[in-house]
Order: C-alpha cells, then sequence, then structure tokens
C-alpha cells in the first residue's frame, strides 16, 4: 500500500534530517561553540536552582537530595528527548498551523505521522536529553538503591508514557489553533513550557489542594514527580498504573480533538495567509 | 464513489460543480464594532466545472479574489471544496494524497519549498529522500535542471541568499525533480525581472512540449500567460467567466485592433475608429474589426491623404483582459 512507510525508509528519513541537522552544527566553529555552550547554560539553571535547595536542606517533602536529582534528570530526559525528536516543531503544532506550515506538509507523500516524527535534531537538540542522561546515572549512583532487571524497562515505559501525557496535552490544546491560527499559533510553547517550568517541583509534602491538581487538571507532577516515585517504589501497585491510564485517556482525547480541528481545517481554510512562507 | 472509475481518457484535472466557502470576520467602525464583529460568508468557487487534457498547458486567471489560488489548493489537497467533487490524474486529492503528491508538483510562488538554512543542493537531497525518487531519475532530473534553469552556480548557496529569480529557478528545478505528470504553478512569475521571467516561460514551455507534462498555471501578467498557454480559464466572483483560446478571448471584447498612422501632419479622418490619441504626424487609432472589415480600413486609409506609414496590431491582451475585468465588476457573472 502506497501510505505505508517501511522501517528502512523510515529510518533513512531520520538519516537525511540527521544529516542536516549536523550540517548545520558543522556551520562553522563559532556557530557549534554558542550552540553547546548555550545548551550547557540552559541545561544547567533548570536542574541547579531546585537541586541547591535540596542540597542546603537535605532533601525536599521527604525526598532526599539524589530522589531530587533523579526526579530533575528524569524530567530532563523527557523534554530532552521529546526537543530532540520534534525538530520542525513536531512538539509545537500550533506553530505548524499558525504558520501556514502545514500546506509544506500537504505536498509531501508522506503520511503526516512520519513527516511530524521524523524531524528529528540529534546534534543541535541532543543537549537536555544527554544532561538527563548523565544526571540520571549520577543519582543512581548515590541512591544506594538495588534495582531489579526489569527495572530498566520500567524505566523506559514510564519515560514513554510521561513522553505521551506532554505530548498529548501539547496537540490537544494545539487543536484550538485549526479554529484560530492568530490567536493561538502559540499555545503549544505556552503549555510545553508551564509543564517545564512545573515538572521539575517535588510534590512530595505538597497539601492536596496543590497536588492533586497537577497530576489530573494540569498534570505536570506526572510529567516526573509522580514516575520518580513509581521508580523509587514509593508508590502503591494502583497507584503505578495512573500514569499509564491517564496517557491513554489524554491520548485518545487529543487524537479525537486534533482530527476534528484537522477536518474544520480543510473544509474551512485557514483565515490567515502568510505572505511568505519558508521551511525553517 | 471510486474516481478513477469515471475519469474520461486523457483527463488530468476534472472539476464538477465545484464551490467552496469561506468565512470572514468584519469589524465595522466604531466602538460598537469592537463588540459586535460579524462573521461574513465568502464564496471563493460558485459551482465551477471544468476539465484539463494530459498535455495541455491552461493558463487560469482572473481578478484579485477570484478564487485562482484556491482553485490550486483545491486540486493540491489543501482544501476541500464545500460541495462537487475533484478529480486529479483520477485521483480524490482528500483521499488520495499521498499516492496524487507523487505524481503532481505544486509551486506557490509567494511561498518556497527550499530549506531556508540550507544549500539548494541539500534541499534537492532531502526531497530524493521524501519522495523516494530513484537514484537515475533523480540524477537524471537534476543534470537537466542544471542545464535547462541554470542553477549550477547557485546549488551550494544557502537558499535564504538568493535573489528571487535564483529562488524561484531553484524552487521549480526541486518541484521538477520526481518528474510529475501535472504542475500547479500559482504565479510562478511574481516578482521576476525579465531575464528571469523568460528563462522561467521558455523552460515551462520547454517541459510541456518535450515531456507531455500538463501545466495548470496562474500569473497575473496576461502577456506571459499568452505566451505560454494554449488555452485560458478565466473565473470571476468564483465561476468560470470563460474557457477556450486566447484568440476566443479578444473576439469575446469585439476583436479590438490597434492601429498607427504616420503622416505629413494632418490628422485622418476615419470612419468607424476611435482616436486614441498622438500629435506631430504620429496617431494612434482603435477600430472593432468585426465591424469594420480589415479590407474597409485599408480602403480609408489608402484615401487619405499624406499617409507614410501604418502599423496594425492586436489590442493586447493586458487591454483585453482589463476591459473584461472592468465590465465583470458590474455586473454578476
Amino acid at each position: 500500500m502506497v501510505d505505508k512507510v517501511s522501517l528502512k525508509r523510515y529510518f533513512k528519513l531520520l538519516g537525511i534530517y540527521a544529516r542536516m541537522d549536523l550540517a548545520s552544527l558543522m556551520r562553522d566553529g563559532k556557530f557549534m561553540a554558542i550552540v553547546m555552550a548555550a545548551d550547557l547554560v540552559s541545561n544547567l539553571s533548570a536542574v541547579s536552582g531546585i537541586f541547591f535547595l535540596a542540597w542546603k536542606f537535605g532533601g525536599i517533602g521527604g525526598m532526599s537530595r539524589f530522589e531530587i536529582l533523579f526526579m530533575l534528570a528524569y524530567g530532563n530526559i523527557v523534554m530532552g528527548f521529546l526537543n530532540m525528536m520534534g525538530g520542525c516543531n513536531a512538539l509545537f503544532p500550533s506553530r505548524i498551523i499558525g504558520r501556514g506550515q502545514w500546506e509544506h506538509m500537504f505536498i509531501m507523500p508522506l503520511p503526516y505521522g512520519v513527516q511530524l516524527t521524523v524531524g528529528i535534531f540529534p546534534f543541535t537538540g541532543s543537549g537536555t536529553f544527554i544532561s538527563g542522561i548523565a544526571l540520571l546515572i549520577v543519582a543512581m549512583c548515590n541512591l544506594k538503591i538495588s534495582f531489579a532487571w526489569w527495572w530498566p524497562l520500567l524505566l523506559i515505559f514510564q519515560l514513554a508514557v510521561s513522553m505521551v501525557i506532554v505530548v498529548s496535552l501539547s496537540y490537544l490544546l494545539s487543536s484550538l489553533a485549526f479554529y484560530a491560527p492568530v490567536q493561538c499559533e502559540e499555545i503549544s510553547s505556552t503549555v510545553i513550557y508551564s509543564i517545564e517550568q512545573t515538572m521539575t517541583f517535588p510534590l512530595s509534602g505538597m497539601p492536596g489542594y496543590i497536588k492533586y491538581p497537577l497530576l489530573t487538571l494540569f498534570p505536570a507532577g506526572l510529567t516526573a514527580w509522580f514516575p520518580t516515585m513509581i521508580l523509587l517504589g514509593k508508590t502503591v501497585v494502583f497507584e503505578n498504573i495512573y500514569p499509564a491510564i491517564f496517557a491513554l485517556l489524554a491520548a485518545f482525547t487529543a487524537a479525537h480533538f486534533f482530527k476534528k480541528g484537522f477536518r474544520y481545517y480543510v473544509k474551512k481554510g485557514i483565515n490567515r495567509y502568510e505572505s511568505g512562507g519558508h521551511r525553517s | 464513489m471510486n474516481q478513477a472509475a469515471i475519469v474520461p481518457e486523457g483527463a488530468a484535472v476534472i472539476a464538477d460543480s465545484v464551490s467552496k466557502t469561506f468565512t470572514q470576520w468584519q469589524r465595522k467602525e466604531g466602538v460598537k464594532g469592537i463588540f459586535r464583529q460579524q462573521k461574513k460568508i465568502v464564496t471563493a468557487l460558485n459551482d465551477a466545472s471544468f476539465q484539463i487534457k494530459k498535455g495541455e498547458f491552461v493558463a487560469y486567471a482572473g481578478p484579485n479574489g477570484a478564487g485562482k489560488s484556491t482553485t490550486m489548493k483545491l486540486l493540491s489537497g489543501m482544501l476541500s471544496p464545500t460541495e462537487g467533487s475533484i478529480s486529479v490524474l483520477g485521483m480524490s486529492p482528500e483521499r488520495d494524497r499521498i499516492a496524487l503528491m507523487k505524481r503532481i508538483g505544486v509551486l506557490f510562488g509567494n511561498r518556497t519549498e527550499l530549506w531556508w538554512d540550507h544549500p539548494v543542493i541539500q534541499s534537492f537531497e532531502w526531497k530524493k529522500v521524501v519522495w523516494n525518487i530513484p537514484d537515475e531519475i533523480y540524477k537524471r532530473n537534476l543534470d537537466r535542471m542544471k542545464e535547462l534553469l541554470e542553477i549550477d552556480g547557485v546549488q551550494n548557496t544557502f537558499a535564504r541568499e538568493l535573489s528571487l529569480g535564483q529562488r524561484m529557478r531553484a524552487d521549480l528545478a526541486m518541484m521538477l525533480l520526481h518528474s510529475p505528470e501535472l504542475v500547479l504553478l500559482d504565479e510562478p512569475t511574481l516578482g521576476l525581472d525579465v531575464v528571469a521571467k523568460r528563462q522561467m516561460i521558455e523552460f515551462l514551455k520547454k517541459i510541456n512540449r518535450e515531456d507531455g507534462v500538463t501545466i495548470l498555471v496562474t500569473s497575473h501578467d496576461m502577456d506571459d500567460l499568452e505566451e505560454m498557454a494554449q488555452r485560458i480559464m478565466m473565473i470571476s466572483k468564483g465561476q468560470l467567466a470563460y474557457d477556450g483560446d486566447f484568440d476566443g478571448l479578444r473576439r469575446l471584447t469585439g476583436n479590438m485592433t490597434n492601429f498607427t498612422v504616420t503622416t505629413d501632419g494632418r490628422r485622418p479622418e476615419l470612419e468607424g475608429c476611435r482616436f486614441l490619441g498622438g500629435e506631430h504626424g504620429v496617431f494612434e487609432f482603435e477600430a472593432d474589426l468585426s465591424c469594420t472589415s480589415i479590407q474597409r480600413l485599408l480602403e480609408m486609409l489608402s484615401r487619405s491623404d499624406g499617409i507614410r506609414d501604418v502599423e496594425i496590431r492586436r489590442v493586447p491582451i493586458e487591454q483585453v483582459i482589463a476591459g473584461l475585468y472592468q465590465s465583470w465588476k458590474g455586473e454578476k457573472v
């Protein structure tokens, strides 16, 4: 069938985007140094504030210093991986819609799902992901916990669940951009940056009126803190499946509303016409 | 319904009773207007039907806001019709988007498909992978584009650093790398200088003539369209107002002809001809050949005293179309 993309072709597509990203990074030494330095400063500042607080007070809300570091590392891996894989604004679909860039996607002979997932930035966009892995290793080395053989699989599963929640929220809110592309062009960045700001805060010991909204209405707590509790064995079995169920529901809801918005878009047309669009 | 089953042999595009409406926000003046903004329904296409045969080179023209770009977007699957059906190469642009995009090329003059922050050749290589173009076809087409569009000198330049003419040539080359059977061009000569425009026109004529590529092109430059296309479809207020050749379009407005008469200084009196202007022995007239035959015109000229030279030429197509646009403004099509 024409619409199917084989795994070999999928990797070939990933390869061309990776090559283009590498070419961008290697364009000149000064540019490369600026990108790397900016990434380093950004990653350090993202985790240092909370970690210093935890270090100063010997932990936060019942979580030890290195449990806090584990949570921060987990959050970095989630957002770092999504940023690395979500080049070409795949993590920010409202920008694609608002800027009229979907018109570039219409004329490409690839399913939209493939187009949104192959535009990777493995070189210029991997700083957060790599720093997350490094911090996770440091945290695990200092946690003095013996991990079962299946623990790495659980880690990967929880990471995937957290990523599904982040992406679902971004796509759910971005579906509004189909109806109001000008007003909602940056709604996905608001969602993503809000999650990034909130996910690194440890919810242990927080009152219910703060904790529960952050696990349900605006589930930033499900993208780092709650999975950390699961991975460190601080939850009960029933709680362990909650993020996965939430992710499933969020994904279905986002898919439903995004498709509905998309149908509206092709039926009604976008009420914003850019005089000169380009790929970026 | 399976579109492929009802497509006549040799048809590249079939639009059957296609309508497309949009909603537009309207805001009136004053404070009330801020709080009472209204939606207005705009009909971009209204029950339009047409066919384009394989291998045809068709111009698509109309005043601003007539529905040209909307038609291009409908044909390329970027929009779906409110009513009616569209078949492109026997496929539905909505349902068969992926298969169709492998066989058609789309270029909007006001936007580029090139990667802005990469050299032109990088965009070409990207296209090769995304369109899954076999090596030999890619190489053959790339060599041909380099030769015909003279992009050799700019292939390693970053797209953002190209001039408009270079960018358009690179975009055109990229669009043709996968050997499309049908090409949809929306204002491809927009903003190009005379040399770049000539290159573009010659190239399009060549691929239509030699490769049999079906081309549908929109432009506001009617002289360009007349030079390129064999047939012109004109749209006004969402409806097809004319579909035929350029001579037919001239006849529609009365087969007008302009001619210049050079005399010893006296202005000739020519019955049935409109004096447009002139002095110092050079006078410009307009005649409707459907009312005043060419024989009658020559007879009148030969009887006039002091005639030194006569130059007869067709009315520029721009003038014909400007007249049509003006007449459409005042009537419901």
